[in-house]
């Protein structure tokens, strides 16, 4: 199939205008352990407009990468069970759809790039043939169709002499070029959400910033929705434009990106901040927060950051507190913009 | 590639020269051919030194050796001591023993590999605990017990098979006998799979094909079997070797005049020429075997292609 064939499957599932291009309300996943039943994401909500990039913080366990693979529908299901909430893409409800459906989606509308490419990839599968089979599985292409598309690929994400290279295996390319090929793999079909589940943490600093400049201006390109799933700090200044912040499965704070790293509303995203090393503070210890995220199998009943949070009174640790939005010094509501806090006024001004 | 197939090829030679000095040695030197020869009863003292004068059995082992490895060059095995040459008794035994082992073979690979995925696949289901719970059955049976009831049951009371194999041994004959050499086997690689299967199908690429959409049987046959399919391929090589070689018991059960049959008739009557014969034959197929399951190694996993 051609361009035009590309372009009359998303005209023809154009969302309307207002509804955003991925919109995750209320998400509750809990996994069935040994140890109990462990709720990894607890009433989610964000949602990505076309072209838009979305960062969602957070440390290991925070239920950052469940949600992400939820969207996608690659949840282990057992031990993962998704207990409520919806997953609105284009306005439709992924999860009342079915896997055949889903099938469609996935790779096609929906792409995934994922942490670490040298296991992520196939190991015994030539990166052409990964890259073709896109082609030859969405679109039926042929072999020889497929192969030339997979080398075009490999010359958008910039990967030198493509055409040499199309047949060789993962574990010949270096860690940022294997990474070009995952993004090459997810941008094969040009799908409009692409989610990137810590892209460049198994990279070199110096190709760290290499990969994401490239994966922001493909985005820009074909004005992809980017979900950007990270826990680096540096990252997500340079690239995104709302950032969710989650912590044990609940999303505690959320807005426009310049002003929650100018000004946090919620004492974890201050201490996340905080705790990023600067050179006008050298010599003096660098700030942690102290303790350990809670254990998913028994959080506490009140605000899951009590245990760890300096502001922490009494009402922190019965009274779990809901989002609100945000008012600036004036008083005025700050759109988008919403924190998970007893104490955010204290906590954004003063 | 061709530098490892050359490599390869050169580490075959110390091992079949330590393979077959070995059982040279044992056969040989820890044993007296010649008595063996006249049973019970005890060997006249002249015909025996004109018998150890005629096969060398007179002369230092390790020339002995060296005399009959240059022969083997020329493609003389020796005579039995019935007088055939051994030679003739290989051509005759081993495509029966041959034609066994595909038998089998072909059962382990179609049977092992398809249990074993949709066991892997479907881990902790009824299906899998029973196919499991069959394998431990088979490995436990020893192969006489189950060879020599199917024999009964299949061949005599039903009358649905030839209890005995004729000296042809055609390949419809071979089926029963090739089952029951396959089903130790079968049993180790259907779990061999499985075991693979399941390790293979938390791998994150794995994960990525499923991402990708690709239809679930594409993800289950050109990812996931490929990558769970090397460490199998590894113990079917060797397994051919063992199934030439170890097809005794069956052999003589369904009395096939093959391999082991024939070796079991020259252990038997202590006929040298015979045993070391067919043991220098079956080491160089078990090289063979292996070497080809190195190239085939090579062939499902790139990265030891370009090693």
């Amino acid at each position: 199939m051609t361009e035009t064939g590309i372009d009359l499957v998303k005209d023809g599932t154009a969302a309307t205008p207002g509804t955003p291009l991925l919109d995750v309300r209320d998400l509750q996943i809990e996994f069935h352990t040994r140890e109990g039943i462990a709720k990894a994401v607890n009433g989610v909500s964000y949602s990505v407009e076309a072209g838009e990039t979305l960062a969602v913080l957070g440390e290991s366990g925070s239920g950052k990468s469940v949600t992400a693979q939820a969207i996608m529908g690659i949840l282990d299901m057992p031990p993962g069970r998704i207990t409520g909430g919806e997953i609105l893409f284009q306005g439709q409800d992924l999860l009342k759809m079915t896997e055949a459906q889903r099938r469609k989606i996935r790779g096609n509308k929906i792409a995934m790039i994922f942490q670490d490419a040298l296991s992520s990839l196939n190991p015994v599968l030539s990166v052409g043939y990964q890259l073709g089979e896109m082609f030859r599985v969405h679109k039926g292409a042929s072999r020889k169709e497929a192969k030339a598309r997979a080398v075009e690929l490999m010359d958008r994400v910039r990967i030198p002499a493509a055409k040499d290279r199309v047949n060789d295996y993962p574990h010949q390319f270096s860690g940022g070029m294997r990474q070009r090929i995952m993004i090459a793999m997810a941008l094969a079909l040009e799908p409009d959400l692409i989610i990137a589940d810590e892209p460049t943490t198994a990279l070199d600093v110096t190709v760290q910033a290499q990969v994401m400049d490239l994966l922001a201006e493909l985005q820009q390109e074909y004005r992809m929705g980017l979900i950007l799933i990270t826990h680096d700090l540096g990252v997500v200044a340079d690239v995104a434009d709302r950032i969710a912040v989650m912590y044990a499965g609940r999303i505690v704070e959320r807005g426009d990106v310049r002003e929650i790293y100018r000004t946090p509303a919620h004492p974890y995203t201050k201490g996340l901040l905080d705790s990023i090393p600067r050179l006008d503070q050298k010599g003096s210890d660098l700030y942690a927060i102290r303790g350990l995220p809670p254990t998913l199998t028994s959080l506490p009943a009140g605000c899951s950051f009590s245990p760890r949070c300096d502001r922490a009174r009494e009402v922190c640790v019965t009274e779990r507190p809901l989002p609100v939005t945000v008012l600036d010094a004036e008083g005025v509501p700050v759109p988008g913009r919403s924190s998970a806090c007893h104490f955010w006024k204290e906590t954004l001004h003063g | 590639m061709g530098r490892y197939v050359i490599r390869r090829l050169l580490q075959m030679i110390p091992v079949f020269i330590g393979a077959t000095f070995l059982i040279f040695l044992m056969v040989y030197a820890l044993g007296d051919p010649v008595t063996g020869l006249f049973g019970d009863r005890a060997p006249d003292a002249a015909t025996a030194a004109r018998l150890r004068a005629e096969f060398n059995l007179d002369k230092p082992v390790w020339q002995q050796y060296l005399l009959y490895m240059g022969n083997i060059f020329t493609g003389d095995f020796g005579t039995a001591f019935n007088g055939r040459p051994v030679t003739e008794l290989l051509a005759q035994a081993i495509p029966i023993s041959f034609r066994l082992m595909l038998v089998a073979i072909v059962f382990e690979i179609v049977l092992g590999i398809v249990l074993g995925v949709v066991t892997g696949l479907r881990r902790g289901k009824a299906a899998d605990t029973s196919v499991l719970m069959a394998t431990l059955v088979v490995i436990a049976i020893p192969t006489f017990v189950l060879g020599t009831t199917l024999q009964f049951f299949l061949g005599v009371k039903l009358g649905w098979i030839n209890p005995a194999v004729s000296p042809a041994a055609p390949f419809d004959e071979l089926l029963v006998p090739g089952i029951i050499l396959a089903l130790v086997s079968l049993a180790y690689v259907t779990r061999l799979t499985r075991t693979s299967i399941v390790e293979n199908a938390r791998a994150d690429y794995v994960r990525t094909a499923v991402a990708k959409g690709l239809p679930r049987r594409r993800v289950t046959t050109r990812h996931l079997l490929r990558n769970s399919l090397i460490p199998v391929v590894t113990y079917l090589g060797a397994d051919i070797g063992t199934l030439m070689a170890g097809a005794i018991v069956t052999e003589r059960i369904f009395n096939i005049q093959g391999v082991g049959y024939q070796l079991y008739e020259g252990i038997l009557r202590q006929n040298s020429p015979t045993v070391v014969g067919f043991v220098v034959v079956l080491v160089l197929i078990f090289l063979v075997a292996n070497l080809l399951v190195d190239l085939l190694y090579a062939v499902l996993d790139p990265r030891i292609r370009y090693a």
